[in-house]
């Protein structure tokens, strides 16, 4: 038997459900399902897809001779909890009722840690999360807004802003616990954060409409304009929420979220989708500014990932504004299983104490 | 050596319930007056463009109770207002912008509208050329700049430009440089914040005070869009209400209940740990808006300028300081001055160090 710890992974999304094996740091086996929409259609809520979803897994691993006694973990992805700090969390019995209850909301990550439990309490070996999207380590300075009723809150893609940090520290032979970074995790939607010391002390909320505009989203907007918008009539509540998260960033200026799209568009010489392209990167330098002023200046590295990592030309255009704030370091992607399967071997390594909800 | 020639330069500055004017020989003040209104008085007038005539007549009995004769004057100035968006700098004032402002085609019926006639109708019976200077519709902007994540909420350049180019002018002058030469970050600190990039004497970017950036001691800045309009649609408010809520009722007024930094430093010293975790709030927020500029103007800063009325508050400026001093020299020019800042307009025209330009 080999010695090296094993470790299923467990990813659900809304439509499809990612399943991998890693040994160590090295991904063995990895299989994604997509749900037909008429298996999930008879579920009324999300979290009761858990015992359909875990039995799809089973035969996935059965079907792939990957028989549970070899692994020594499960892990999922965490869904929406009660705010906690980073790191890599026991599903304990209070988290599993929190999911499914879906206490702070339906979502499918919600579905990670439930199945992994499930399918851990089978063979007595534990599971886990790793930073979910609740994360919650800011300042409580960050958390004011010029409007009490209106908190900054801690949501961000965690998950990986925490991984990608990680590896920079690896690369400057330091640990993400004494090196301060800034986290740019550009995909549908941006979000920044500044980690102090293994801490993101602040953070936009990519989901409130917090930070650059995005693919899809809208990000700040101008709050006088946007408020007199809301009273014109001429928009209900969720034709406004449709147009701020989904429609709205560079879909709403240019008619699509596909980056490559806009780029074809660009070197057509369609002028205005360029003037988009550019905004995009503006508004991400600025985000990365104010994290800088967080930090008060003392940053080892600026962290750039995501899908739209992958475009040079992009990253190229905000470098321009932001390399003279400290090094640049440039993670493509998300690698969410990794992410997932180191979280957990660190805590199966001795490397880190698992979190208790 | 040449005798140093002597401007005589009035400055004309109409507020809401008062007019102040002044006289300036070169950069000294001779005298310096306040015109006030009751709103009683102010009430009988629709739009404030019909309190033209008696703070026009007030002013002309104020010059001859002062024995100036308007003949003798080299120019005068008067207060910009939310014109059509403008590049900063010293205006002729023209029929051309006289006639915006007398048909409404302005960006807000605000009493500063009004400066301009009135340096425009003293200046033109005594056969002198009047000025503005510097409106806070000043629109320097970088086309990058307008851009929101919303195509129908354009960004829009409005700001404390008098007050954000003067102190620039000043700082230049200071290092012995010409402000075309400087790349600056400017915070004005009043009851709304501006915060600005300058590159070579452009204000290239702005948060609107009023829209965006940090909260302040009156205004909200920057807000969650989404739970900003959950709010919207709650009924808890109408859109006077929600109006009031970002400006005028925002920022330390919502969160203390006043907008006074000497009660609420007082409050602070008595032990109020909110008080004073909301007035380092806003240093935080306002260090992170110079933060933003920074990558704007890519890290080439010659200093960084915080002035206005909460310059001279030291509890927030050295908190600003310790989040912002990586980036540039940090300099304090405390308070503002808006009819110096006016005249010394004029007067870089009159002396030949400035071109006015045309509305």
């Amino acid at each position: 038997m080999s010695e090296k710890f094993r470790i299923l992974v467990i990813n659900p999304g809304s439509t499809s459900t990612k399943i991998a094996v890693f040994e160590e740091t090295d991904q063995v086996f990895s299989e994604s399902v997509t749900h037909p929409e008429d298996d999930l259609r008879r579920f009324q809520r999300i979290s009761d897809q858990h015992g359909y979803r875990k039995e799809i897994i089973m035969k996935m691993l059965d079907r792939n001779s990957i028989e549970l006694s070899t692994i020594d973990a499960v892990v999922g992805r965490g869904g929406l909890l009660d705010p906690v700090t980073g790191g890599t969390y026991i599903v304990s019995d209070r988290m599993v009722r929190d999911l499914m209850e879906a206490r702070r909301g339906e979502h499918a990550c919600n579905l990670g840690g439930i199945i992994a439990r499930e399918i851990a309490d089978e063979t007595g070996f534990p599971s886990f999360i790793v930073d979910p999207v609740v994360v919650d380590e800011m300042e409580p300075v960050a958390r004011i807004s010029g409007m009490p009723e209106l908190e900054r809150r801690s949501i961000f893609h965690a998950l990986n802003q925490k991984a990608v940090a990680r590896k920079a520290a690896q690369a400057l032979g330091r640990t993400y616990a004494e090196s301060n970074f800034i986290v740019a995790h550009m995909g549908g939607g941006i979000s920044i954060g500044a980690h102090r010391r293994g801490r993101v002390v602040d953070v936009n909320n990519a989901f409130d409409g917090d930070g650059p505009f995005a693919p899809e989203r809208a990000g700040a907007l101008p709050a006088g304009q946007l408020v007199e918008m809301c009273f014109k009539g001429e928009f209900d509540e969720a034709a406004m929420k449709t147009r701020l998260v989904g429609n709205a960033g560079m879909v709403a200026h240019l008619g699509t979220n596909d980056m490559r799209k806009t780029k074809v568009r660009m070197e057509a010489g369609d002028e205005k989708a360029g003037l988009i392209y550019e905004a995009m990167a503006y508004q991400v330098a600025k985000e990365v500014g104010r994290c800088a002023a967080v930090l008060k200046g003392d940053v080892d590295g600026i962290v750039f990932s995501g899908g739209l990592a992958n475009d040079d030309q992009f990253i190229d255009k905000i470098r321009e504004h932001v390399e003279w704030i400290g090094k640049v370091f440039i993670f493509p992607g998300e690698e969410e299983m990794e992410s997932l399967a180191l979280g957990a071997l660190r805590v199966l390594c001795g490397k880190e104490e698992a979190g208790t909800y | 050596m040449s005798r140093r020639r002597i401007f005589r330069i009035l400055a004309i500055n109409p507020g809401s319930t008062s007019t102040k004017v002044a006289l300036f020989e070169n950069e000294t003040v001779r005298w310096s007056e306040i015109l006030s209104y009751t709103k009683d008085r102010l009430a009988q007038f629709d739009r404030v463009i019909d309190q033209l005539e008696i703070r026009r007549d007030d002013i002309r009995d104020l010059l001859s109770e002062k024995k100036v004769t308007p003949s003798d004057l080299s120019a005068v100035v008067g207060r910009g207002g939310p014109f059509k968006p403008l590049e900063s700098g010293t205006y002729r004032i023209e029929e051309s912008v006289v006639n915006d402002v007398k048909a409404g085609r302005v960006q807000a019926d605000h009493i500063s509208n009004i400066g301009v006639l009135l340096a425009y109708e003293i200046a033109k019976e005594a056969g002198i050329p009047s000025f503005f200077v510097d409106p806070v519709s000043v629109d320097e902007f970088e086309d990058v700049a307008r851009i929101s994540g919303l195509p129908d909420l354009e960004r829009k350049s409005l700001l404390h430009a008098l007050n954000v180019k003067a102190t620039a002018h000043q700082a230049a002058a200071d290092s012995g440089e010409h402000l075309s030469a400087m790349n600056f970050i400017v915070a004005h600190l009043g009851g709304g914040i501006s915060v600005c990039p300058i590159r070579k004497g452009r204000i290239v970017d702005v948060n609107n005070a009023n829209e965006e950036g940090p909260f302040s001691p009156e205004r909200a800045g920057g807000l969650p869009s989404s739970s900003l309009v959950k709010l919207c649609y709650s009924g808890t408010y109408d859109y006077n209400g929600m109006k009031k809520r970002l400006v005028g009722g925002g920022g330390l007024v919502a969160h203390l209940g006043t907008s006074d930094l000497v009660e609420i430093e007082e409050r602070i010293r008595n032990g109020d740990e909110r008080a004073a975790l909301i007035m380092e709030a806003m240093a935080y927020q306002i260090a992170k808006e110079i933060g933003a500029m920074a990558t704007v103007l890519e890290g080439k800063i010659d200093a960084i300028l915080l002035t206005g009325g909460m310059a001279y508050a030291d509890r927030i400026i050295e908190s600003i300081k310790k989040k912002v001093s990586f980036l540039a020299p940090v300099r304090v020019y405390p308070g503002e001055n808006e009819m110096r800042s006016l005249t010394l307009g004029t007067l870089r025209v009159l002396k030949g160090e400035e071109v006015s330009k045309t509305y």
